[in-house]
């Protein structure tokens, strides 16, 4: 604490009280280089957004009026908008909630000291490194309706009636984008919860084995208390980033067919491309503002801290 | 709680099992690129097997093969005439200076801001950690308009200057990178006792020569995991290398492009897309004890 009081050029008959909080044992130096990008490239820009938000788009001249609540009053009577945003959220849960469960179960098979376990880990963390618009391709090739091995899979077993297009059907394009999403992520919960599972302390266990406790209560009454917090962690990332899904979407569907899978960024990303900057900004800044409103309720519930 | 040997046999099965559907995209993918064409469209059967494996599709988008090469390779006339637009040897290097470039810059400046958030204690420090931390949950699309804004201004954007094109992109991917590096990179310092610090600075080092010369040689795994996890999120991002550039198309934003209306170069995107995960897997595998802090950013320890 005293460092930093010395560092302002508090002290006093200090030679030279402005230059001192340059010396290298004041953080700015250390911080500036990376506040000076943080700043530049990314609180600029948002406040640009807002400003942009704040302003109409003269479709003829250009020009950028300032009208405050004309995007804000658009977005919010633009029925697109409202299905989007249930899009997303619809997206967000279910893919969630499938790649949790799934991940807590692959964790606790793969958690296992013996030979070959560790291979098998390291083999299920490969879907991570795959860039998502690659995955998207992966499943677009395979979900292709004539020639797909998935969809002739399905058709094989009954499932699908032939030539069935899973993508270009409004009722199930959101179910194969969110495939793509499940392969790709759920190998991000299996590896937070195998470490979560790892940290566990043995000793609960082996008295509740000795107490006669199945394996199953012994994970609903042990292991799930015990790993809430790695729960609650693994949930948050995965919830914000999947809140802005957008590669998967773009490559996969590019929101079709019609809107069925168009989400709060995907809509944002066409309004740019159509040419309204200021509605664009308006709604990517909604899609900011419910991850911010999102986010900070699961906070205060789960009272996790990251 | 020892398992009985057919529970143990019964549980080996399921994990391959599972390890075995995840792994089959992946399969499936490398399988397509060494096809010929007739084998990806093959609509009898599910499965086809039979095909001889060629490497056509990566002599195309590696090699810079034309059409009318192929159709002399293969003593067809099957599309013969067009140029390639699947030559990616550019993209390829595109992305290379990209990750590499925005993966020095970032760890460059995770450093430094890391090393006086672990050690220093000034007001304020709470506040920038929150702040380094929202700007890891900042969805990029929320930025993106006013960025284009500014790098057409900046002349990054439609600029036939690759210079700049390059800064660009290295610029935005170390903005994405910077939240995790600094966090993962604090919670290797923070693992170093201060004590080290401390001896160091009584011997007459100062703060700059106890950074450089003691604590980061102590911490290079860290910094290793983060460059790794850098390049990896740098190599794979699409949306910020769609929308701020026109004249760099990193593998991402190139192998998109592959699909058209008049169907699509099944070998050709395969071919690229293999060849564009492989140095994911390498780098990785040299990471996995880090994985698990590094996604979490920095708040689990494995």
């Amino acid at each position: 604490m005293s460092d930093a009081a010395v560092a302002q050029g508090r002290s006093p008959g200090s030679f030279w009280p402005k230059w001192r909080w340059l010396s290298s044992e004041h953080p700015l130096p250390w911080l500036l280089p990376a506040s000076a990008l943080m700043i530049i490239f990314g609180i600029y820009p948002l406040l640009y957004a807002l400003w942009l938000s704040l302003h109409k788009r003269n479709p003829v001249t250009r020009a950028n009026v300032f009208d405050p609540d004309y995007n804000w009053l658009k977005a919010f009577g633009d029925q697109r908008v409202w299905d989007a945003i249930g899009t997303t959220f619809l997206y967000t849960g279910i893919a969630l909630v499938i790649q949790l469960v799934l991940g807590l179960l692959i964790a606790l098979l793969l958690d296992s000291d013996r030979k070959g376990y560790g291979v098998l880990r390291a083999l299920m963390t490969l879907p991570l490194v795959v860039p998502p618009a690659v995955t998207g391709m992966m499943f677009l090739l395979m979900l292709d309706g004539s020639f797909g091995v998935l969809s002739r899979s399905l058709y094989a077993v009954g499932l699908l009636s032939p030539q069935y297009p899973i993508l270009a059907n409004s009722s199930t394009a959101l179910a194969g984008v969110l495939l793509a999403d499940i392969w790709q992520w759920t190998p991000f919960m299996v590896l937070i919860m195998l470490a979560g599972l790892r940290s566990l302390p043995k000793e609960p266990f082996e008295a509740a084995a000795i107490d006669g406790a199945t394996a199953v209560q012994a994970f609903f009454k042990l292991t799930l208390p015990m790993m809430s917090k790695v729960i609650a962690i693994a949930v948050l990332i995965r919830g914000i980033d999947l809140f802005r899904v957008f590669d998967y979407v773009k490559v996969m569907t590019d929101s079709g067919p019609g809107t069925a899978t168009e989400t709060l960024t995907s809509y944002s990303g066409r309004i740019y491309f159509n040419g309204d900057f200021p509605y664009a900004s308006t709604l990517s800044l909604i899609t900011l503002i419910l991850v911010i409103i999102a986010s900070s309720l699961f906070m205060k519930i789960f009272r996790v801290k990251l | 709680m020892e398992q009985s040997l057919p529970k143990r046999i019964l549980r080996d099965i399921t994990a391959v099992v599972v390890v075995a559907i995840f792994m089959f995209p992946l399969f499936w993918w490398a399988l397509t690129s060494i096809k010929p064409m007739y084998a990806i469209f093959n609509k009898d059967e599910v499965v086809v097997f039979d095909f001889v494996p060629t490497l056509i599709n990566y002599a195309v988008v590696l090699l810079g093969w034309s059409r009318a090469e192929i159709a002399i390779e293969s003593g067809s006339t099957f599309g013969v005439g067009g140029t390639s637009s699947y030559d990616s040897r550019q993209t390829i290097i595109d992305s290379i200076i990209v990750a590499v470039g925005s993966t020095g810059l970032t760890i460059i400046l995770a450093v430094l801001a890391a090393y006086a958030l672990s050690r220093m204690r000034f007001r304020g420090r709470e506040g920038f950690l929150n702040w380094v931390l929202g700007q890891r949950f900042l969805p990029p699309i929320a930025i993106i308009v006013p960025l284009v804004g500014m790098y057409k201004v900046a002349g990054m954007r439609d600029t036939d200057n690759l210079f700049l094109g390059y800064i660009g992109l290295i610029v935005i991917h170390a903005l994405m990178n910077l939240p995790i590096a600094v966090l993962l990179l604090k919670s290797f310092f923070d693992d170093v006792p201060k004590d080290v610090d401390e001896a160091a600075m009584i011997d007459g080092a100062t703060r700059w020569q106890t950074f450089l010369k003691v604590v980061l040689p102590m911490v290079r795994g860290g910094v290793a995991a983060a460059a790794v996890l850098c390049f990896i999120f740098s190599w794979t991002e699409f949306l910020l290398s769609l929308f701020l550039t026109t004249i760099i198309r990193t593998v991402p934003v190139k192998i998109t492009t592959f699909v058209t209306s008049t169907g699509s170069e099944w070998g050709f995107i395969s071919a690229l897309g293999t060849a564009a995960i492989l140095p994911g897997f390498i780098f990785i595998l040299l990471v996995q004890r880090h994985l698990v802090r590094g996604l979490t950013l920095g708040s689990l320890k494995e």
